[in-house]
């Protein structure tokens, strides 16, 4: 087990030090989530709604959004010159690969929200008095684990389409539909600080996050199969 | 076996369909409250029992498939999924139909409506993803895909009945809410819904299988 570990980390690290040589995806990706950001809190102040109250929604769509850039890295960089199958030579089992990615897609996108997140949280002017910043920061954790594990997952089906690129939101969306739910409602439970009502949903957001963290165990092999 | 016209399924079917249309209108009672408009409880509670049914086909055709990898468990797969989102299609339409007299709107984000749409969206993705040039990859991914979908389905229902629920739980296990005559028309709708399913899945399956023929053949005709 050690040796399935220290695989994945070397793969995850390759993928890290590759993302960072030429950071322009990652960097257009950041782009985008600000604009997004900026976008949705500029449309909502110009119709004077409440804005603290739609900001878990906001955020969680924006997250999503700034996602589907985000998630279609992980195999899509495999792409050229075999890469995929020298990969998977040189690794030997095909769930290396999958967390391998799945932490690098994690990563990525908790680099992106470091920014983004305050972000939305100045423009929309939170009031975060009785915000619980522990469990707000433990939502976002969580609801980006989720994201990243089903969004590799699904990376790892359309990457092998060719022309398939605009599938990976369709797929993606329905799938994370639970997510979204809890997501949201636990990080309006931090806002207000009413941690115990919501605490369900955190438990919601473990499942789901254990579910297609271990899922892939079974499915993987299929997907990267050939 | 004969199709089309000339099918005597067709025509028994036909025919069942129109008794089934009769007990709807005629035989079961005009519900107290809520009139003439619960009649299309009939027809969305049948479409909704099929496009649960079509999930169920779709779901063991693609373990199936991943185990055996035939052609017949895939085309089953899409056959079964087509046709679901026909009739899932149909639930989302006649739902508001009743939804806008007696709950005052076309649309709530009920755990039941929240699922059903998630479920349309499933299936409108994985037909999707089956589109195009049937490739063993794509046929693969297809079913990898549609057990993703399966397990999915219920962690919507969950989280979203857990959020709120305001539909009405006509079966529930305490037994139903409906009056026996009721009961038969339920039942009959339910059942030759999913006769129209089956004959449905035949004729689809039918034309997959034409068309993966004329294929093949084309291809030696051109080798």
């Amino acid at each position: 087990m050690p040796k399935f570990w220290r695989k994945v980390f070397l793969i995850y690290l390759k993928d890290l030090k590759d993302e960072f040589r030429t950071t322009d995806h990652l960097l257009s990706t950041l782009v985008f989530g600000t604009m997004l950001v900026f976008v949705f809190s500029f449309a909502l102040q110009l119709v004077e709604i409440g804005t603290a109250q739609v900001f878990p929604a906001v955020l969680w769509v924006s997250i999503f959004f700034m996602a589907i850039l985000a998630l279609q890295r992980s195999f899509a960089k495999e792409q050229d010159n075999g890469a995929l199958d020298a990969l998977l030579l040189a690794s030997g089992d095909r769930s290396i690969l999958f967390y391998a990615k799945f932490l690098f897609s994690l990563t990525v996108l908790l680099l992106l929200e470091v920014v983004v997140v305050p972000l939305l949280w100045i423009f929309i002017d939170v009031a975060g008095a009785k915000a619980n910043l522990w469990f707000f920061l433990g939502a976002v954790f969580l609801g980006s684990w989720g994201l990243a594990a089903v969004g590799t997952l699904l990376n790892g089906i359309t990457v092998q389409l060719p022309g398939a690129r605009l599938l990976f939101p369709i797929l993606l969306f329905p799938i994370l539909i639970p997510l979204l739910l809890g997501a949201i409602l636990c990080t309006q439970g931090a806002l207000v600080g009413e941690i115990k009502a919501v605490s369900g949903w955190m438990y919601l957001l473990v499942i789901y996050d254990l579910l297609f963290t271990i899922l892939p165990l079974l499915l993987f092999d299929y997907v990267l199969e050939g | 076996m004969k199709h089309g016209l000339k099918s005597p399924l067709f025509w028994i079917l036909t025919l069942i369909m129109l008794v089934n249309i009769y007990v709807i209108a005629f035989y079961a009672p005009v519900e107290k409250t809520m009139g003439i408009v619960q009649k299309v409880f009939y027809f969305h509670v049948a479409s909704a029992w099929v496009g649960l049914l079509a999930l169920c086909v779709v779901f063991a055709a693609s373990v199936l498939y991943l185990w055996k990898r035939s052609e017949r468990t895939n085309n089953l797969a899409l056959a079964s999924a087509e046709i679901g989102t026909v009739f899932i299609s149909c639930t989302l339409l006649t739902g508001p139909l009743w939804a806008y007299p007696i709950w005052n709107t076309w649309w709530t984000w009920d755990p039941r409506l929240t699922t059903t749409l998630v479920l349309w969206f499933m299936y409108v993705a994985y037909i999707a993803l089956q589109g195009g040039s049937a490739t063993e990859s794509r046929k693969r991914l297809a079913a990898v895909y549609g057990i993703i979908c399966v397990v999915n389905v219920p962690l919507v229902f969950f989280s979203t009945r857990w959020w709120r629920s305001i539909h009405p739980v006509v079966v529930t296990s305490e037994g139903m809410a409906l009056t026996p005559k009721m009961k038969v028309a339920m039942f009959l709708s339910v059942g030759v819904f999913s006769l129209l399913y089956v004959y449905l899945l035949n004729i689809r399956l039918k034309s997959l299988d034409l068309e993966q023929r004329v294929k093949r053949l084309k291809a030696e005709l051109f080798a």
